[in-house]
C-alpha cells in the first residue's frame, strides 16, 4: 500500500490593509507566503513589528481587527487554508459609523 | 424644587407649555426610572404617556422631549450625552436621536432628569431654562440664522453659562430632517428640529447647579478611571485615529458602498474621499465631547485660510459623496459643512437629493443640472431645502414623501423603510443590517441596531443570512437599547469585555440599585418594546417592516448572489419577530404590552 503524502507548498497571497492596520503597517498592501492564515501573520508580524504590536495577539488578531479572504467571508482561525492568489484583507473588525 | 432621594436622578421631568410659559414638575417614580433607565428608553415611556404616539408631530400639542440620564454628571467616560424624543415629521413614527456635551450636563443640573415642551410660541423665541425660573425671550432677531451664528450670538448674550441647543434656517422652515445642533454636534436624525421650529423656539437653553448623588461615589470613580483606560485601547484606535471615515475604503472593497442611489455598491474614486487621502493633503484637527476620553473628532481644513474646520464623518461622506456619485473633496466638506449651519440631517438630505438626480436622469424631474456626479448640483440643491423654489419644497419633504408627489414607481427606488433614509451600509450586501433597518422602530437607522457587526464577523454569511441568524439582530438592538438609555457612546463598547454585566455595574454604582445583568437585559427587551407600542399607537403596520422594491429586484453589479426575494426576507422578518417574543404580525403580546402598562400604572 502506498500512502500519498501531499506537501503544502508556500504560496503568494496578497494582503491589503485598511485602517488601523494600514496606520501600523505603513503601507496599503504586500504579498507573503504561507499556506495559512496564521503563517501569513507570522510573516507580517515579523516583517511589520507595529502592526503585530497593536493588531495581532501571537498568529491571529486582536479582538479589535478582523480578517477577510478576497473580499467575502471573515475568517480567524489561524489554521484557515490559504490558496493561490488570495487576497487577506486585513482591517478594523468595529464597522460602525 | 424638592431634593430627590435617588441617587443619579432627579424624580421628575419639567412640562413647560411654551404656549404660555407655564411650567410643571411632574414626578418619574423609581419604578419608572428603574424600568426604563434614562435617555431613550425613559424618553419613549414618557412621550408616550404624553400621547405623541397619537399628535401630529409639527402640530401645537406634539410633545418634545429632551431626556438625561442616570450617569450623566458621572465620572463615566462618554456619558455626557442628552437624547432627544418624540413622534418623527418624517417617518410619523416614534424617533429618537442623540447629542452629546454639556448641554445634557447642563440640563440635567436643572434639577430634572427630561424637559418635556409642549405648545407653540406666539413668536420665535429661546425657551431659558435656570433651574425654577423659566421664561421666553424673544428670538426675531435670531430667526434666520444659521446654527453657528446663533450659537455665537446666544452666548455673547447670555453667557458661558447657559447651554444651547439650537436649530438652523431648517428647523425653522420644518424640513421633515432637520437638526438640534449643540456646540456643533447634532441630534440629527428624523426631524426633530423641525418639531422644535414649528414651536416657534430659535434654541433652548439650560443653567443649572443641582447635582445627583451617587450610591457608591469611590467605587465608581475607580471603575471610571478603568474604563478611561480601556478607552484609549486597541478598541477605539479606529475611531481616535481615523474617525468612522475609516469605513469608507473598508465598505469600498467588500462591495458594501452605498453608491448612485444604491444602483452600485462600489464607487471606483471612493480613495478621493477617504481619511488617509484627506489627511495627506489638508490639515487635520482632533475633538471630542465634553466628559469623553475617545476623542473621534476629525476635522478637516475647508481651505487654505482660517475658516473654521468641518467635522467628517462616515455617513456624512458616503451620502454627500458617493451616494450622489461626487467625488470631490472640496465639494463634501463644503455640503457637510452646509449641513451642519443650516441644521440638516446628512444622511436624509443626501438620500432625498440622490433620489432626486436618479428621477431627474429618468426625466421625472425636469431639472437638467441634477445628474449624479455633477459637484455642483450638491450644494445648490442643499441650500434650495431652505428656500421656496419648487426643488426645495420636494426636497425638504423626505424621499418617501417626494416620490408620492413623483409618481411613476420612484416609491421602488426611494432610499428609505418607514420614511427614514438609509445610511451607507448597502442592504444586499450587508443582509443583517438590512434585517436591522426593516424592523428598526425609528427606520432604517445604523445607530438603533448595529446588526452590521454580524455581517463583518464569522457568525452569518452577510450575502445570505439565514433565519437562524436573527438572533445577532435583536441581540444588537438590545445593547444599543442599554447603551442609548445609560446613556453612553457606542464607540465604548468594545471596550466592555462583558456588556451586560458592566452595564449593570455602572448603574449599581451610580443608583445604589442591586441590578444584575439578568434584569438589564430584561429592561433592554422592554425598551425596544415600548417603541414599538408607541409605533402601535401611532398606526404601525406589518408591511413596513421591509425594504424598497430596489433591493428585491435589482441584483448588485458584481456582486454573486446578493439579491433577496420579498418572500426570503419576509421570512427574515418572521424569524425577528418569533426571536422578540412578538405576535405573527408583529405586534406585542398582550403579557409585553402589560408589562409597559404596570410601569405607566406610576403615573401620577
Amino acid at each position: 500500500m502506498h500512502t500519498r503524502v501531499i506537501c503544502r507548498m508556500p504560496m503568494t497571497v496578497h494582503v491589503e490593509f485598511f485602517g488601523i492596520p494600514r496606520l501600523r503597517a505603513g503601507i496599503a498592501a504586500t504579498q507573503c507566503q504561507g499556506t495559512s492564515l496564521g503563517e501569513v501573520l507570522q510573516e507580517l508580524a515579523e516583517r511589520f513589528p507595529g502592526l503585530a504590536n497593536d493588531c495581532f495577539q501571537g498568529n491571529r488578531l486582536r479582538d479589535a481587527f478582523a480578517a477577510n479572504l478576497n473580499g467575502n467571508r471573515f475568517v480567524s482561525d489561524p489554521a484557515t487554508p490559504l490558496t493561490r492568489q488570495d487576497h487577506l484583507l486585513i482591517m478594523s473588525a468595529d464597522a460602525g459609523g | 424644587m424638592p431634593p430627590s432621594d435617588l441617587n443619579g436622578y432627579h424624580g421628575a421631568y419639567l412640562r413647560v407649555d411654551v404656549s404660555t410659559g407655564q411650567a410643571e414638575r411632574v414626578p418619574l417614580p423609581e419604578k419608572v426610572l428603574r424600568a426604563f433607565l434614562g435617555g431613550v428608553g425613559l424618553g419613549a415611556w414618557i412621550v408616550l404617556q404624553e400621547g405623541a404616539a397619537k399628535a401630529d408631530p409639527l402640530s401645537t400639542e406634539a410633545p418634545l422631549a429632551f431626556v438625561f440620564s442616570p450617569l450623566v454628571g458621572s465620572p463615566l467616560t462618554t456619558s455626557a450625552k442628552f437624547a432627544v424624543v418624540g413622534k418623527s415629521p418624517l417617518t410619523q413614527r416614534f424617533n429618537d436621536s442623540l447629542a452629546s456635551s454639556q448641554f445634557a450636563l447642563a440640563g440635567k443640573r436643572c434639577g430634572v432628569d427630561a424637559l418635556v415642551l409642549v405648545g407653540q410660541a406666539e413668536s420665535p423665541s429661546i425657551l431659558l431654562i435656570d433651574e425654577d425660573e423659566i421664561r421666553l425671550e424673544p428670538a426675531e432677531d435670531l430667526w434666520g440664522e444659521t446654527i453657528p451664528t446663533a450659537e455665537k450670538r446666544l452666548r455673547k448674550v447670555w453667557g458661558l453659562a447657559y447651554q444651547f441647543a439650537v436649530i438652523g434656517p431648517a428647523g425653522e422652515r420644518q424640513v421633515r430632517f432637520a437638526t438640534i445642533s449643540h456646540d456643533g454636534r447634532h441630534a440629527g436624525r428624523g426631524g426633530h428640529g423641525a418639531v422644535l421650529g414649528s414651536k416657534r423656539l430659535k434654541a433652548v437653553a439650560v443653567r443649572g447647579a443641582q447635582r445627583c448623588t451617587w450610591a457608591y461615589p469611590q467605587e465608581l470613580a475607580q471603575f471610571a478611571k478603568e474604563l478611561s483606560a480601556k478607552s484609549w485601547g486597541p478598541a477605539t484606535a479606529k475611531y481616535r485615529e481615523l474617525g468612522t471615515m475609516a469605513n469608507l475604503l473598508v465598505f469600498n472593497r467588500l462591495q458594501a458602498l452605498p453608491t448612485r442611489n444604491f444602483q452600485r455598491s462600489q464607487f471606483a474614486e471612493a480613495v478621493e474621499l477617504s481619511p488617509e487621502h484627506l489627511s495627506a493633503t489638508r490639515q487635520k484637527t482632533r475633538d471630542s465631547c465634553a466628559a469623553c476620553t475617545i476623542g473621534c473628532e476629525h476635522i478637516y481644513a475647508l481651505k487654505e485660510d482660517d475658516s473654521p474646520g468641518v467635522r467628517l464623518e462616515y455617513e456624512n461622506v458616503f451620502a454627500l459623496g458617493p451616494l450622489c456619485g461626487v467625488s470631490d473633496p472640496q465639494t463634501v466638506l463644503e455640503c457637510s459643512r452646509i449641513c451642519d449651519e443650516l441644521g440638516l440631517d446628512t444622511i436624509s438630505a443626501g438620500g432625498t437629493i440622490a433620489f432626486a438626480m436618479e428621477c431627474a436622469e429618468r426625466g421625472w424631474l425636469d431639472i437638467p443640472w441634477l445628474r449624479f456626479g455633477n459637484a455642483e448640483a450638491l450644494p445648490r440643491a442643499l441650500q434650495s431645502m431652505v428656500t421656496n423654489d419648487e426643488l426645495g419644497q420636494l426636497l425638504r419633504q423626505g424621499s418617501r414623501r417626494m416620490a408620492g408627489m413623483i409618481g411613476h414607481d420612484s416609491i421602488d427606488f426611494a432610499p428609505q423603510v418607514k420614511g427614514l433614509e438609509i445610511p451607507g451600509y448597502e442592504p444586499r450586501a450587508l443582509q443583517s443590517m438590512a434585517l436591522g433597518f426593516a424592523v428598526g422602530s425609528r427606520g432604517a437607522d445604523h445607530n438603533r441596531s448595529g446588526a452590521y457587526e454580524a455581517d463583518f464577523s464569522e457568525k452569518v454569511d452577510r450575502l445570505n443570512l439565514r433565519p437562524e441568524d436573527v438572533s445577532h439582530a435583536v441581540e444588537s438592538e438590545n445593547r444599543a437599547a442599554i447603551l442609548d438609555s445609560l446613556i453612553l457612546c457606542k464607540f465604548l463598547r468594545g471596550t466592555l469585555s462583558d456588556f451586560y454585566a458592566e452595564s449593570a455595574e455602572m448603574l449599581r454604582l451610580v443608583t445604589g440599585w442591586e441590578i444584575g445583568p439578568a434584569e438589564l437585559q430584561e429592561t433592554a427587551r422592554r425598551i425596544v418594546n415600548v417603541k414599538k407600542r408607541f409605533n402601535m399607537d401611532a398606526g404601525w403596520e406589518t408591511g413596513e417592516d421591509s425594504l424598497p422594491a430596489r433591493f428585491f429586484e435589482d441584483q448588485l453589479p458584481g456582486v454573486a448572489h446578493s439579491s433577496f426575494t420579498p418572500d426570503r426576507f419576509r421570512e427574515l422578518v418572521q424569524a425577528y419577530y418569533a426571536e422578540r417574543g412578538w405576535r405573527k404580525d408583529g405586534r406585542l403580546t398582550e403579557d409585553q404590552a402589560l408589562a409597559i402598562s404596570m410601569a405607566e400604572s406610576c403615573n401620577p
